[in-house]
């Protein structure tokens, strides 16, 4: 008996240190807890957002998921620690398409985006507005692309830092209306909006969930919104400027090490294909005024693709002159 | 608004309230005590509790963590010349001086009792002050804070000590180590030699503790007589009434200059305690006590940080917008209950805005009391045998830096910093000018990029014709600087002893 017992011990343990990079890992993977790395500061909308999801998220991995803020060199610190992270599941990284696919035109990187990473989930996804004051001259998104190209450079647009969630959208409508705006950045789309509300800046971009109360008090217009269709019934979509497609949205996606096992990368989009039905996250993503447009990875992973190349061909045309 | 006023004092008053705010008060100090810990983490971290609490049990929590947060930065700065984060520099001047001396308690309290001060009058200040604060805070953009900026570089170097050349120079060396990393506006790297480690630039904290802490941990190997190797190992009496007193003249000025400074964004903490902390040895008959264990140097910089405190929140209320991370952080419990901060609310629910502001002003109350009864226990640190304290110091100084963001290379460049500190002790450099100038630099260049983007090519039409505030700050600024380097030259003349030692 005791011998039988000595040899199971033996091949279990072989079997459980085979397992750590072999086929017999689903049913014990995660057995510690799991790492989220936010490649973007404390307080913003992705912090924001894992907490929330993090929070919930126990209950269907049955482990804890630790946020790890991770800020620098535009996202590329944190975004890298998880390109050299093992791709044991362990270790994963909750970002936007701007620091995933944009940035590798813009600079020379450590990782290569497509190759390193892959899609866990999309989280949800934010529209991106164009904001005027309330006082404005421009009534429409019309006046303000016409002064534009009247003068170039005397419309002021705050942004919260090149290449980010509300320069790239800048960028786009510069590119598909040919006009040009005098880009001045700030330290985030909070300062931003408090150059626009000051008068510093004639415009700059916001996401809808965080203007309700500047909309309601009448300090704050929005002349157009991202996407196909309206989100205020008065204010024409990008489409309807014919700016259309992937433009103005910024995507929150958890991605993972490429080489991570394949069950584990089902076990996870799992989980977070389950968070979509649970009434704890719809209670408090709604409160933080976000949407619950979850995608599968698989699919983001096309979006990704395409993502891609519509901004090789923004950088080089807006870096090209 | 009156009435708005009055339910919301009603709504502040449930015990509650009161005990999440102690909790906050109590780890938010333990926590800002730990180098490496920031209250920002703390906050971030304890936020998803505010999620499953009322609005005005979960708010005050986090507002709880922010106070204690900031004060317990102190704590390290004063035992072991450590500071935990940038508020804390100009408290180990005169704070660590004071507990070799043997007087480590007194230094505490004064620095409790002048951090409750100036966050009482600022929150009062605040409350009573809101919409005009408003209005005011829309008046500094970009173009204004670079001024001012510039003007707060200009004063720390005329007046960082007898010889403003070498000033000069160290802050000259802290500004070119604030632009290694990626330029903050073009994206563009600048002076990292290809290693990827520097490409988001050098840490703060390793900086700090690495030149303010390790020459005095080194000093102890070669200075018998130093405080660490126990000269110094009690614990001294507890603040008297009468020393409180003469230093409520530095108090009050420090509290106005840190209000003024909170007002205007993008400035903050550490700009307010050295501000603080100049004026308060600008005004004393005795300057060259400073620096040297002055109880008023302590007060000088902990009432001027902490009166940051309550303008910081003025943007955040009345327009939802976060001046800063703590506030962002604020936001987001703010937004996690549902009440989204802007103009909007205060139409609509004034009422919970006002029983927060309120819960900040007696939240103070609270902070006196616990900070009073714990500080013994913390004053406890400077009476372990050295055998086991210059250890522990280490390695909080090495898991400090590494803590802060999980980076192995943080630890060579504590070990940098601390050669660096080392050096210029021995060849009498003062590190002040050097850390201010790269705590400074990166906000001033970025704020000169902003106005440079503003002015589109054509600065000087823009600051005639748009910006008379910038204007008139620039044309102050060396006649300000003159005066004051005037001053120190006079007060310091009749007293041949250096400075540093």
């Amino acid at each position: 008996m005791s011998k039988m017992n000595v040899l199971k011990s033996v091949l279990l343990s072989a079997a459980l240190s085979l397992g750590l990079t072999g086929g017999l890992s689903a049913a014990d993977y995660p057995e510690k807890p799991l790492t989220l790395v936010i490649p973007l500061g404390a307080g913003g909308s992705h912090d924001l957002n894992a907490r929330v999801f993090t929070s919930v998220i126990p209950q269907y991995i049955k482990q804890a998921m630790i946020v790890q803020l991770s800020p620098g060199a535009s996202g590329q610190k944190g975004t890298n620690e998880v390109a050299k992270a093992d791709a044991d599941g362990y270790t994963l990284l909750f970002s936007h398409n701007y620091i995933d696919q944009l940035q590798q035109h813009v600079e020379s990187l450590p990782y290569d985006p497509l190759k390193d990473f892959v899609t866990v989930a999309r989280i949800n996804y934010a529209p991106i507005a164009i904001v005027v004051r309330g006082d404005s001259p421009y009534k429409t998104a019309d006046d303000l692309f016409k002064a534009a190209k009247a003068d170039p450079g005397k419309v002021r647009m705050a942004h919260s830092g090149n290449w980010g969630a509300l320069f790239v959208p800048a960028a786009q409508l510069m590119q598909a209306n040919d006009l040009n705006f005098n880009l001045v950045p700030y330290k985030g789309g909070g300062p931003a909006m408090q150059a626009l509300l000051s008068g510093d800046a004639d415009m700059t971009m916001g996401f809808p969930s965080t203007l309700s109360s500047l909309l309601a008090s009448g300090d704050v217009r929005v002349l157009a919104t991202a996407g196909d269709e309206r989100i205020y019934p008065d204010v024409p979509s990008f489409s309807e400027l014919g700016v259309g497609g992937d433009v103005g949205f910024m995507h929150r996606v958890v991605l993972a090490p490429k080489d991570i096992p394949q069950d584990r990368l089902d076990m996870l989009r799992d989980a977070f294909a389950k968070l979509n039905d649970d009434k704890t996250y719809k209670r408090l993503m709604s409160r933080l005024g976000e949407n619950i447009d979850y995608m599968s990875g698989d699919d983001y992973e096309k979006l990704r693709a395409d993502q891609a190349e519509a901004y090789k061909t923004l950088v080089n045309k807006i870096t090209g002159g | 608004m009156i009435e708005a006023f009055f339910t919301g004092l009603g709504m502040a008053m449930r015990v509650d309230t009161f005990i999440m705010v102690s909790i906050g008060l109590f780890s938010g100090m333990l926590i800002g005590a730990l180098p490496g810990f920031t209250t920002l983490m703390a906050m971030a971290i304890l936020l998803p509790v505010s999620f499953f609490l009322e609005p005005i049990v979960g708010i005050p929590f986090l507002l709880g963590i922010y106070k204690g947060g900031i004060f317990g930065g102190s704590i390290p700065a004063i035992l072991v010349s450590m500071p935990g984060t940038g508020a804390a520099i100009a408290t180990t001047f005169d704070g660590y001086k004071l507990t070799q001396k043997g007087q480590s308690r007194k230094a505490l309290d004064m620095a409790l009792f002048s951090s409750i001060f100036g966050d009482t009058s600022s929150d009062i200040f605040t409350l009573l002050m809101i919409f005009p604060i408003a209005l005011i805070v829309m008046q500094f953009g970009p173009p204004e804070l670079a001024a001012i900026l510039f003007l707060s570089l200009v004063i720390i170097a005329a007046t960082a000590g007898r010889n403003p050349l070498k000033g000069l120079l160290m802050m000259a060396i802290g500004l070119w180590f604030s632009m290694i990393g990626t330029d903050p506006i073009g994206g563009v790297e600048r002076f990292t030699f290809g290693i990827f480690e520097l490409k988001s630039g050098i840490p703060l904290l390793p900086m700090l503790i690495g030149v303010f802490a390790l020459p005095e941990i080194v000093s102890v190997f070669g200075d018998r007589s130093s405080h660490l190797r126990g000269a110094a190992k009690v614990l001294g009496e507890r603040l008297k009434l009468a020393e409180f007193k003469q230093s409520f003249r530095t108090i009050c000025r420090s509290t106005m200059i840190g209000t003024g400074i909170g007002v205007i964004p993008g400035l903050g903490q550490v700009v307010a305690a050295m501000m603080g902390y100049t004026a308060a040895r600008n005004a004393s008959p005795t300057p060259e006590k400073f620096g040297k264990g002055e109880l008023e140097g302590v007060a000088a910089a902990e009432a001027a940080n902490n009166a940051v405190n309550g303008p910081t929140m003025v943007p955040l209320l009345t327009l939802g917008i976060p001046g800063d991370n703590v506030t962002a952080i604020l936001l987001g419990a703010f937004i996690a209950q549902g009440l989204r901060p802007g103009p909007e609310l205060f139409e609509s629910q004034g009422s919970v805005v006002f029983a927060i502001l309120i819960v900040m002003v007696l939240a103070n109350i609270l902070f006196l009391a616990i900070g009073y009864l714990s500080i013994p226990f913390f004053a406890r640190i400077v009476t372990i045998k050295s055998s086991l304290l210059i250890p522990m110091v280490i390695m909080f100084a090495v898991a400090g830096s590494y803590v802060f963001r999980s980076d192995v290379f943080d630890i060579l460049m504590l070990a940098f910093f601390g050669i660096l500190g080392v050096i210029a002790r021995a060849a009498r450099f003062d590190v002040m000018p050097l850390v201010m100038g790269f705590i400074l630099g990166e906000p001033l260049e970025y704020a000169f990029g902003q106005t440079m983007a503003m002015a589109d090519g054509n600065f000087l039409t823009f600051a005639l014709t748009e910006r008379h505030g910038m204007l008139a700050i620039l044309i102050a600024t060396p006649l300000i600087g003159y005066w004051l380097w005037r001053r120190m030259n006079k007060a310091s003349k009749p007293s041949p002893v250096d400075q540093l030692s």
